[in-house]
């Protein structure tokens, strides 16, 4: 789920820039310094969007650049195991789909996606169902549930993200509507 | 105010500021002067420079 959040941090604003406007100097270097980097309890940093309040600075040794206390809202996307999520395929290899969430990439490896056995059709690059001939291909529409997650402080891209789809109501939108039609027919019927 | 730091926070902010000097801050006297040491010393004699001390 996406947060919007008022967080508290030192920034480091280097001496260079000491003479420009300090909400927008701050505003710069909090954003290349948290904008897609990750941190385990806070979450993915999507965005710094405004400061809030900016204290005293300190002056450390050995460093010319100052420190300053800063308040500040952030957009960020934290995930939870046994989240439910919508996520578009990006990918399709033999051994799974990747789904992008937006900000970052998960994982739907092929014994995740259906109780079927699933053929991966390389030339289409697709993934099919064998008994129902579901497929799913570069370009759906995902709903999903998340069942693991390892996040990479260090190298978000590292970061992995394993998806199911075994569960009932979900799927890919076309499976879920079709889904939806079956349930009405046997409703009418 | 110039006076009343110590010669060790004279040392530290003189210090501080020179460093920032070097590495870019702009300055707050106008001064013909190269070394960012002499330029912060410049202005500490003028009281210029934007630092204070927190005494425990």
């Amino acid at each position: 789920m996406y947060y919007k959040m008022r967080l508290i941090d030192k920034v480091r604003v280097p001496p260079n820039r000491l003479g420009e406007d300090l909400t927008s100097v701050v505003l710069d270097e909090l954003q290349m310094q948290l904008e897609g980097s990750i941190d385990k309890e806070i979450g993915i940093f999507i965005a710094v969007t405004e400061i809030k309040d900016i204290g005293e600075g300190d002056i450390i040794p050995s460093d010319g650049a100052v420190y300053f206390h800063v308040e500040f809202d952030a957009v960020v996307l934290r995930l939870a195991m046994q989240e439910i999520i919508e996520g578009e395929v990006v990918e399709t290899t033999s051994f799974g789909a990747f789904i992008s969430l937006g900000p970052i990439d998960a994982m739907l490896h092929v014994s995740q996606i259906s109780d079927d056995f699933i053929n991966y059709d390389e030339k289409n690059g697709r993934l099919v169902c064998q008994e129902t001939r579901r497929q799913i291909s570069v370009g759906d529409s995902i709903r999903a549930r998340v069942v693991s997650l390892s996040l990479s402080e260090r190298d978000p891209r590292e970061s992995k993200i394993g998806l199911t789809m075994r569960q009932a109501g979900l799927g890919t939108g076309q499976w879920l509507e079709e889904d939806m039609e079956a349930e009405k027919a046997d409703g009418a019927a | 105010m110039t006076t009343s730091y110590t010669r060790y926070e004279r040392a530290r902010i003189v210090g501080a500021r020179s460093l920032q000097i070097s590495m870019g801050a702009p300055l707050l006297v106008k001064t013909d002067r190269i070394d960012p040491l002499e330029i912060a010393l410049e202005e500490y004699e003028k009281g210029v420079i934007p630092i204070t001390v927190k005494r425990k």
